[in-house]
């Protein structure tokens, strides 16, 4: 209220009038306040000319001339380049997720060939597990798991849809297909079986069945996960703010929001209690020749039984059989004639049997789409006004569209050369992998409220760089790793410190803790237990017990044995209500929704894990053994421990506080003095940090 | 809602959209286990330190239990008027649509206590002995009738997943006085997990350090806690303080301020082994304590978790979850219901009185209650038993503690218990516990994709009538 005066009558009412209209935002705030086609992000790709340096010395790609103009213009200087045991280890971890065993690291040390370091990187990117690496952070995005999520958190089969990714990101897949084909790899003309694997992307939304539900919510729930996906991962927009009103932001109505939504609102999923039984529905049979000769033979011996059920019934004459039915309940078992009620048992049971056949959740388009609404206030009970699909206006329109545009017209909408949000998007996650920040420090978010790109020319040439590489993921990995700026060291300066604390202009490298899968691939290479299987159905290394007592419905962790006991950390099996406890202390996601950035904590529990899990203890007994397998003084066996376990010599005063270590644990006369010291070393800040 | 309603949910919408939590979503993250991220700064003096959750999953009758309705009894059996249920939507609706639901009067006998004379049924004579010292929230509705969604929208303030739970906010905003226990602790009992599982506890999108942790009921009290068993203890000091000394050798080389905060964190979890055992170890009590509470060494139950959760305040730790199954009585109200308040009745009394003895009350706020009630008609799902199904809008959860009024009952219910005489919601009760705690909950946000995001969303109103 004005202070000392009442407010007038016709003011009061214009308020109450406004109120009445639920608080609409007046037109000239709306222009105000919302980036209209000037803000940066809607702009079309551009390819600048990368600008002139002095360090010409310091260019080895174009990406370098970017980031030195504004070193330079900073009045600033790049850091050396990393030394060579730095370089390896860094670049194996980011490309394939893997440090260099002890071969590549000696391999890469003995060769002086100028080219050494590219030659690495080539074999890196034809190696199976930079796919691994790459096609894991691509199923952060798609939040993938093992398991359905929600109450019951069934396990699922959704590995096919891992193993395509993986192998999409070995063959170079051009990033448009990878697209279309986890978009609606369905609806190609001639769909085959891999499209149709690919299709799991939209599929990994958490799933509930739980007793009493309504499944059109649920339903609802999760195309509406799929638009705020969609959002986060191609446009970097906050779409999802547009489920119950109009964006605040941003120039995205609610009515776009839905008309996205119609695009991805008519898979053939359950949307009633009638069909609870298909919960999973659709999915795709991927039979082994060896599961259908196992269904097979269950088939014939289920109508063999039949058939002699059948005449065993004819045998015994319909009363009698007629009685059986009537009387099925064990009050009148003595009635019942006891070969038929055997037979009926068996048959029952061998059913009940069926042996599994692998099948894998996929899209798959209803024969007459559904109508889409606006919903208001996001509920999917209170529908507003028809929608058709579409994309947002604020956006170049889609091209060659049919006339009512499907799931396929989107998908290659995302990907058309004139929408300018997917390739910056995409480029400016690959850059946050490989620095620890993108050059948009909101990666989900290039919108008004976003923070704008430290080097917006970078960004701009990057995305322009990938769309004529034709869409090559490999080629832009390989443009960033070897560049200077990829290559710096990553000791932090005096200087940089004052002028540029948080490291925005990249005058050196950034130290990355490793995501949790890489904490234990790490180990797995120290200790040369490492099993290198590329793909296949997840598997359980040991878990602590207890660990699967928080789940609702209990559940049975078969541990694995042989060399599924030994693999990557990207291949345990995800269940989303109780994950294996090594990978959620590292911040690996809950795969609820899509993670576009994984948070990177650093916590005595993951201090515990380190020093106490059963698995590393396991690591560094494995390691110590191939330490003493070293022939040698106790300083040849430590600088053994230290190129197995961090890919370097180490320097005297580490060696001098290790050898005193060992000494002490000599002297307590420990089984294994190597496999204590291997323990310090698995637990070192260098051990779980990209250098 | 009234004008003035209107307006004051408009202010606090542009209050929350234009001048809370800017930056925050920036700040260096240097969070110890100890240590707030929010930056530790209560929003006015707080009432209460601690907060202990007596989770009851699978929603406790309050039919039964403590909301007394001789007007349901008198009409028992019969068929529940149409203009009660028109327009309410239920779980296991076609259960309902088979059969039109009957009335069911409790069966349950019920009398006065304490100076307010407040009624409780037969079924909970302990804590019906404390009457004087908690107070009643009645008619209390949430959103959804499912367990896994409704025990999501309790602990997060949303019924999807991914959001933070209640004690990641609280911890994230004003921190935990241990420093040798996590700041928020989760105990279960019962004969099984909560519906809903980790997310129940999960931090969403605040860094996972103030995410709940687990104790286990049995084996360590934290996973990892104990050193492994092929290991020395004088090994284990060895060990953390070689592994001191290189990480700060390679400090020293790379100046990250990273490696030092991990060097305290190993400095912590070296605290945390020797806090752990000492927590856990009930030898100390007296055998009149472990009486009162119905303890029985070594066995994971319900009065041990209660037991734990008085340690575990006494030792600093803000906030203290106990989740207990299962109360999800569709079949039978009768004896499963008598097995499981015998299973918490004991001890969620002897938990009151023993935290008042020791002065602790004060300072502590102590909530009971599940994700929804139950309804006051029947429910048939096999001949001859009689259950109720899951009801969302007039339920009841009882608060003690600091900062509040004792022996009262704020809110009710209509004659049936069917709905409520003045609504009060979940996020009324969110903002309350934050309230007690020195936190406005319309302050405690964080920054994802694009919004500032806060426990009670765009609602919360505080409970007015409860705060002393």
């Amino acid at each position: 209220m004005p202070p000392g005066r009442k407010l007038k009558p016709e003011q009061i009412a214009a308020i109450e009038h406004w109120v009445s209209q639920g608080f609409p935002m007046p037109e000239s705030m709306h222009k105000a306040k919302r980036p209209g086609a000037d803000h940066w992000a809607f702009q079309p790709v551009r390819r600048p000319d990368p600008p002139k340096v002095t360090a010409e010395n310091r260019v080895r790609t174009p990406i370098d001339r970017f980031i030195l103009a504004r070193i330079e213009s900073a009045g600033l200087r790049m850091s050396p380049e990393a030394d060579k045991p730095t370089l390896l280890r860094r670049v194996h971890l980011d490309l394939t997720g893997l440090p260099p065993t002890r071969e590549e690291l000696d391999a890469f040390l003995a060769d002086s060939h100028p080219e050494a370091y590219e030659h690495v990187v080539e074999k890196l990117l034809a190696s199976p597990h930079y796919g691994e690496r790459w096609g894991r952070h691509w199923l952060d995005l798609a939040r993938y798991a093992d398991s359905d999520g929600y109450t019951i958190d069934a396990p699922r089969e959704m590995w096919p849809y891992r193993d395509w990714v993986i192998q999409a990101v070995n063959r170079d897949m051009p990033f448009d297909r990878f697209v279309v084909e986890q978009f609606a790899g369905d609806l190609l003309p001639g769909s085959t079986v891999e499209q149709k694997i690919a299709t799991g992307f939209h599929r990994n939304t958490p799933s509930n069945y739980e007793g009493g539900i309504d499944f059109e919510q649920y339903r609802v729930e999760a195309v509406a996960d799929r638009v705020q996906t969609t959002g986060a991962v191609f446009l970097g927009l906050t779409v999802g703010c547009a489920r119950c009103h109009d964006h605040k932001y941003d120039p995205i109505s609610q009515r776009e929001f839905y008309q996205m939504f119609a695009f991805l609102n008519n898979v053939d999923e359950v949307d009633k209690e009638a069909d609870r039984k298909e919960f999973n529905r659709p999915f795709l049979e991927l039979a082994t020749p060896e599961e259908i000769a196992r269904r097979d033979a269950h088939k014939a011996q289920v109508k063999a039984l039949q058939a002699e059920l059948e005449a065993y019934k004819k045998a015994l004459g319909p009363e009698k059989v007629s009685a059986a039915k009537d009387d099925a309940t064990k009050d009148d078992a003595g009635k019942i004639d006891p070969g038929l009620a055997e037979r009926t048992a068996n048959l029952r049971n061998l059913r009940s049997r069926a042996p599994k056949v692998t099948s894998t959740l996929v899209m798959r388009e209803l024969d007459q789409p559904r109508q889409s609404y606006i919903h208001l206030n996001g509920d999917f009970t209170r529908k507003g006004s028809n929608v058709e699909p579409g994309v947002p206006s604020i956006l170049p329109p889609m091209e060659n569209a049919s006339a009512k545009p499907t799931r396929l017209d989107f998908a290659r909408w995302l990907v058309s050369k004139r929408q300018p949000l997917t390739p910056r998007v995409t480029m400016n996650r690959f850059w946050q992998r490989y620095f620890g920040a993108g050059l948009v420090g909101t990666e989900n978010d290039f919108g008004a409220v976003g923070d704008k790109p430290t080097h917006p020319e970078l960004l701009d040439w990057l995305a322009a760089e990938f769309i004529e590489s034709g869409w090559s993921m490999k080629a832009m990995h390989r443009l960033i790793v070897l560049s200077s700026v990829y290559r710096q060291d990553s000791r932090l300066r005096d200087d940089l410190q004052a002028a540029d604390p948080e490291n925005k202009l990249l005058a050196r490298q950034n130290r990355i803790r490793l995501d949790a899968e890489i904490v234990r691939d790490a180990s797995l290479i120290a200790s040369g237990l490492y099993a290198p299987k590329v793909g296949g159905p997840s598997v359980y290394p040991p878990l602590p017990p207890g660990v699967y007592q928080v789940t609702q419905v209990r559940r049975e962790w078969k541990t694995s044995t042989g060399e599924d006991r030994y693999r990557r950390g990207m291949y345990t099996f995800f269940q989303r209500s109780a994950a294996h406890p090594s990978l959620i202390v590292f911040d690996a996601p809950d795969s609820t929704v899509t993670c576009t950035r994984r948070v990177r904590s650093n916590t005595p529990l993951q201090a515990l894990t380190q020093l106490n899990d059963e698995a590393v203890v396991e690591f560094s007994e494995a390691l110590g053994k191939r330490i003493e397998a070293v022939h040698g003084a106790d300083t040849d066996k430590l600088r053994a421990g230290y190129l197995l376990a961090l890919g370097r010599e180490p320097r005297p005063a580490e060696q001098d506080r290790l050898l005193r270590f060992l000494q002490v644990q000599k002297d307590s006369r420990i089984a294994s003095p190597w496999a204590a010291v291997s323990r310090v070393l698995l637990n070192l800040d260098e051990f779980v940090t990209r250098p | 809602m009234t004008l003035e309603q209107k307006i004051t949910r408009a202010r606090t919408r542009r209050h929350f959209f234009q001048d809370c939590g800017v930056g925050v979503g920036k700040m260096a993250l240097a969070s110890l286990m100890g240590g707030a991220a929010f930056g530790g700064k209560l929003n006015h003096p707080a009432k209460v330190d601690h907060v202990i959750y007596l989770f009851q999953c699978g929603g406790p009758s309050q039919l039964e239990l403590f909301d007394y309705k001789p007007e349901l009894q008198k009409y028992d059996g019969k068929v529940a008027p149409e203009s009660l249920l028109k327009g309410k939507r239920f779980a296991f609706m076609d259960t309902f649509a088979k059969d039109p639901p009957k009335l069911l009067g409790s069966r349950r006998k019920f009398t006065r206590h304490g100076k307010n004379g407040i009624y409780f049924s037969e079924l909970l004579p302990n804590i019906a002995g404390v009457a004087d010292d908690i107070s009643f929230v009645r008619g209390l509705s949430t959103e959804n009738f499912n367990h896994g969604p409704a025990k999501l929208f309790l602990n997060t303030g949303s019924v999807r997943t991914g959001r933070p739970s209640i004690g990641s906010w609280v911890t994230y905003g004003i921190g935990s006085e241990s420093q040798d226990l996590p700041g928020f602790v989760v105990l279960q009992s019962g004969p099984r997990g909560p519906r809903g599982g980790a997310a129940l506890w999960s931090s969403g999108f605040l860094p996972t350090a103030f995410q709940g942790v687990p104790f286990r009921s049995t084996g360590d009290p934290i996973l990892n806690l104990s050193t492994p068993p092929s290991i020395k203890p004088e090994q284990q000091s060895q060990t953390i303080e070689a592994i001191k000394d290189l990480n700060e050798l390679l400090y020293q080389d790379t100046k990250d301020p990273e490696i030092h905060t991990r060097i305290s964190q190993y400095e912590m979890a070296f605290r945390m082994q020797t806090s752990g055992p000492e927590l856990i170890d009930f030898a100390k009590e007296s055998p009149k304590t472990l009486e009162m509470y119905g303890v029985e060494p070594g066995k994971g139950s319900f009065a041990n978790n209660c037991l734990l959760a008085r340690r575990l305040v006494e030792r600093g730790v803000r906030f203290v979850q106990l989740y207990h199954a299962d109360w999800d009585h569709h079949n039978d109200i009768t004896k499963p219901l008598d097995e499981v308040c015998a299973e918490i009745d004991k001890a969620t009394a002897a938990l009151i009185t023993d935290l008042k003895q020791r002065g602790l009350l004060d300072r502590t706020l102590l909530i009971w209650g599940g994700e929804f009630g139950r309804t006051p008609m029947g429910e048939v799902r096999d001949a001859g038993k009689i259950g109720r199904n899951h009801h969302i809008d007039a339920y009841t959860v009882f608060m003690t503690g600091g900062g509040i009024h004792h022996g009262i009952e704020v809110g009710g219910t209509d004659e049936l218990g069917f709905s409520p005489e003045k609504k009060i919601d979940i996020h009324d009760l969110q903002a309350t516990i934050l309230h007690l705690l020195g936190i406005d909950h319309t302050k405690l946000t964080f920054r994802f994709q694009g919004r500032d995001f806060r426990l009670t969303d765009v609602g919360g109103n505080l409970i007015e009538p409860l705060l002393a």
